[in-house]
């Protein structure tokens, strides 16, 4: 097995069960602990433990061990989740975190295990210790819950494999229970290979095991041995007591050989035969610990990492990279399709046709499947923020409420990857310079709990991300004078709310005075505009001065594949997304006289129209008759006229390169079923164009210093 | 389609074989001069087939191509020299030219009146770009070189080919849109 691989999955592993961690101790503040919650962090650690071991990062076992302490305290009742203990764990969490990331990196790892959290740990740790002496009260208290570790001596009938009964399916199904510290098989049965009898058992194992099932329950897991074979199984602490009856049937080698086992477990089988617990238990916990060190790389190494998998198979992991070049063939195969079925209309065969369609229809199943399989819940960035919202508002002395909505919204994973930083930006932001103190709340007749909003939908084909606060708002006359004293707008410009609320995306841009810790230098918010134009999203902020902002990032839902409506125009070909066309009309002869822009009446609406002939400068000759197709973006509504309407088209986007980066009004391009590029019209920056082109004829008498390109119409 | 591609791995053995300092270019016509191009960066020549416009791009951008799935922008390099627009004959060729485009690898076509031969050219054969005099910007010329008394110019294709400059000149003069966009926001 690649050892690298292997360590990669691990990685990844721990980033999981961190998080799981994380999670958890979030939601314990909020609610009462349960159980499982308890046993799912103790889980974390542990198993971290024992992967860390196998790799050899005894710096992260060390750690997790002391951590691992604290929480198998937790989990047995001998220490409530107080606020400090969760904050530690959570401090501790982080811990982990970062001697993950540097796991290549010995010498730093060393030196972050001279944390004072260990000591913390072991405050926590001390107390109850001193209350329970290890060992004893397991031994006095044999039905108490909680881990506790047993002693097994499985002498295997020679029968059993005969009977169909298979003693490693035991050990398997052993490990659902608990956990194996220490394994000694007893081979002396084996007898010389011309006697063996493949057919024959001769197995005996004696064991040290870990779990928090009754006696009763681990006799049971033996119950279709039980009969023929002697399976004894019994608290550690009365190993001694149990010995006579364990080597009953022995002979003398086997005797010997039992004796050695169970030395090699820590076990005494010549200690007083009282019940005398103390002094053996505690050699067998000290062995136990000694030896769980030493069998977690081998036994819980193997064992912790697939129980939880057995559970949790819902899922497969997949390599993005594969993912990708999938989704890429899938789009390849799109384009063949579409071009197989192309050839087949025009062969005119029927049944040709037919076959084609019915292969369309597959394709569409597939490609829809495989996109979403990279559609992931945008909660899983969403699930970052309670933590950064607890620790930011603590740190700034507010009192914020962090809500959460729509995180079951999904969109592509390559964006919820790339939109983690920005919304952290805006959500930074919004609590350090949004939400004002309590004692301003209060003085504004707000309750002095501040909110922050997360919100995510679906609407036309693109996903909207809010996010709010019930803050201060937006001051228009301080940013327009920010501005202003930045050279960033001309001194007497008028301009929209909403391009002024643009201005705090420019950079080097705050209006906070103080620079804090958290939010204010002037990088950022440009940062977290170009990253979300990058997605070929659009950002905007509405607000409101005493009641809040709210800032709304719109995002397509995916990068790879879009259902397109191909037309016509000339002899270009354009495809503009399904998801914005409303309807297709045929164009009234007389509608459009000469000019880019004018209006129709559909059903007493006035639908505004714009020529893409004129409007993109083709110089192509006019088509007898034309069409409208009826395109929507967000609150407006437009007639894009083009001549031919040529009907649904599966398109991948294949991206227009660098070269082409200032044209907006095309998102990209796409190859048809003839093999020719055809242009994607990106319909939003197309209405926009077209608003802002007309806002400026009709202002074309004023001047506008602050537009350097004024002369819209040529 | 796919006249005549070059494979790049055996021609670089080939000059290897014959000389250290000696390169090889490919020459091609182009309104009614010889330019050669290193044939290191070349990845092959094409026949010209119909290309799709792109609306609001300055001319020398004549269009874009499908090559294998790939969508290529075409440079009509005459016009980038600022003479007329190259017209489409029986010899008009695509050359396909591999571009570093800060960490990435772009392909992009030059249109071409017809494309002539490889020549090996010696290092010591190559004289230094002149300073006025050559019609085309001289950045964009990375030598002079002696072939048969007569002199090719060798083309600095980063130069010539630069995204970034492309780019910021549709910007300031192609794109309307992208200029109102830009002063906008």
């Amino acid at each position: 097995m690649n050892l690298d691989a292997a360590k990669q999955t691990f990685l990844e592993e721990a980033r999981e069960l961190l998080e799981d961690m994380e999670r958890i101790l979030l939601d314990v503040e909020a609610t009462d602990t349960t159980d499982e919650q308890l046993n799912a962090l103790f889980r974390a650690m542990h198993t971290i433990k024992g992967s860390a071991g196998l790799f050899g990062m005894d710096e992260i076992v060390h750690f997790t061990h002391e951590a691992e302490n604290v929480v198998d305290l937790l989990r047995s009742g001998h220490l409530a989740l107080s606020e400090d203990l969760s904050g530690l764990l959570l401090r501790c969490h982080d811990h982990v975190k970062a001697m993950l990331a540097v796991v290549d990196d010995k010498a730093t790892q060393q030196e972050m295990l001279q944390t004072s959290l260990l000591d913390e740990l072991r405050h926590y740790a001390q107390p109850a210790a001193v209350d329970e002496p290890a060992g004893s009260s397991q031994a006095s208290a044999p039905e108490q819950g909680g881990l506790r570790d047993w002693v097994m001596s499985l002498r295997f009938n020679e029968d059993v494999l005969r009977n169909g009964m298979d003693p490693s399916a035991f050990f398997r199904y052993l490990r659902l229970l608990g956990e194996f510290l220490v394994v000694q098989p007893v081979l002396c049965r084996l007898p010389q290979a011309e006697r063996f009898d493949p057919e024959s058992c001769y197995l005996r194992f004696e064991l040290l095991f870990s779990s928090d099932a009754s006696q009763q329950m681990l006799l049971d897991v033996f119950e279709f041995v039980r009969e023929d074979s002697q399976i004894h199984i019994f608290p550690v602490g009365e190993a001694a007591a149990h010995w006579p009856q364990l080597i009953a049937d022995a002979d003398e080698a086997e005797q010997a050989a039992v004796r050695q086992a169970w030395l090699a477990l820590g076990l005494d089988p010549d200690a007083t035969a009282e019940p005398e617990p103390a002094p053996p238990a505690k050699a067998a916990d000290k062995a136990s610990d000694k030896a769980s060190e030493k069998a977690d790389k081998p036994a819980t190494g193997a064992a912790e990492a697939k129980p939880p998998r057995a559970s949790e198979s819902r899922f497969i992991k997949v390599e993005a990279a594969k993912l990708d070049s999938l989704i890429n063939l899938i789009g390849e195969l799109v384009i063949a399709g579409a071009a197989a079925n192309l050839m087949a209309r025009r062969s005119a065969q029927s049944a040709l046709v037919e076959s084609t369609i019915a292969i369309a229809n597959l394709i569409e199943q597939i490609r829809a499947g495989t996109l979403s399989m990279r559609m992931v819940q945008i909660g899983e960035i969403f699930s970052r923020f309670p933590r950064v919202v607890r620790d930011v508002s603590k740190e700034l002395g507010k009192s914020i409420q962090l809500n959460v909505s729509g995180a079951d919204t999904e969109l592509d994973k390559s964006m919820v990857d790339k939109l983690g930083d920005p919304l952290m930006h805006i959500v930074r932001n919004a609590m350090d310079h949004g939400i004002e103190s309590s004692e301003a709340r209060l003085a504004a007749g707000k309750p002095a709990e501040g909110n922050v909003w997360l919100n995510a939908y679906h609407e036309s084909g693109s996903v909207v991300i809010e996010v709010a606060d019930d803050g201060a708002g937006l001051r228009k006359d301080k940013i327009l004078a920010k501005a202003v004293a930045n050279g960033l707008v001309p001194a007497d410009s008028v301009l929209p709310d909403g391009d002024i609320y643009k201005l705090i995306f420019e950079p080097g841009f705050s209006t906070a005075e103080q620079v804090t810790n958290i939010s204010g230098r002037g990088v950022g918010m440009d940062v977290v505009r170009r990253s979300i134009e990058q997605l070929r999203g659009t950002i905007d902020i509405d607000s409101a001065v005493g009641e809040g902002t709210t800032f709304r990032i719109r995002l397509p839902l995916t990068l790879a594949i879009i259902d397109g409506f191909l037309v016509s125009v000339g002899n270009a070909t354009f495809v503009i997304p399904l998801e914005t066309v409303i309807e297709c009309i045929e164009l009234p002869p007389d509608a459009l006289q000469g000019d880019a822009h004018n209006c129709l009446n559909l059903r007493g609406e006035v639908l505004p129209l714009l020529g893409l002939n004129r409007f993109l400068e083709l110089g192509q000759p006019h088509a007898k008759r034309q069409n409208v197709v009826v395109v929507r973006y967000g609150d407006s509504k437009a007639g894009l006229v083009v001549d031919e309407l040529l009907g649904e088209f599966q398109t991948v986007i294949k991206p227009l390169g660098n070269l082409f980066r200032h044209l907006r009004a095309i998102s990209g391009s796409t190859i048809l079923g003839s093999g020719e590029v055809a242009l994607i019209l990106d319909v939003p920056s197309l209405i926009h164009f077209a608003t802002s082109q007309e806002a400026e004829r009709f202002a074309s008498h004023a001047e506008h210093a602050q537009q350097r390109g004024g002369h819209g119409n040529h | 389609m796919g006249a005549l591609t070059i494979r790049r791995g055996r021609e670089a053995a080939l000059v290897e074989e014959v000389h250290e300092d000696v390169l090889q270019y490919l020459t091609f016509q182009l309104s009614g001069e010889t330019y050669a191009i290193g044939i290191l960066s070349i990845k092959e020549i094409l026949e010209y087939t119909t290309l799709t416009q792109v609306p609001l791009m300055p001319a020398f951008i004549r269009g874009v191509m499908n090559l294998r799935g790939a969508v290529v922008p075409v440079i009509d390099l005459a016009v980038r020299f600022g003479r007329h627009e190259t017209g489409v004959s029986r010899r008009t060729c695509v050359v396909i030219i591999e571009v570093a485009n800060e960490e990435m690898q772009q392909y992009i076509g030059i249109l071409v009146d017809a494309v002539h031969e490889v020549l090996a050219i010696r290092a010591a054969d190559i004289e230094p770009p002149p300073q006025f005099g050559s019609r085309i910007r001289v950045d964009f010329i990375s030598g002079m070189a002696r072939v048969d008394n007569r002199f090719v110019v060798l083309l600095d294709v980063e130069k010539v080919l630069s995204v970034e400059e492309m780019a910021t000149l549709s910007a300031m003069n192609g794109g309307e849109v992208a200029d109102l966009r830009e002063a906008e926001v």
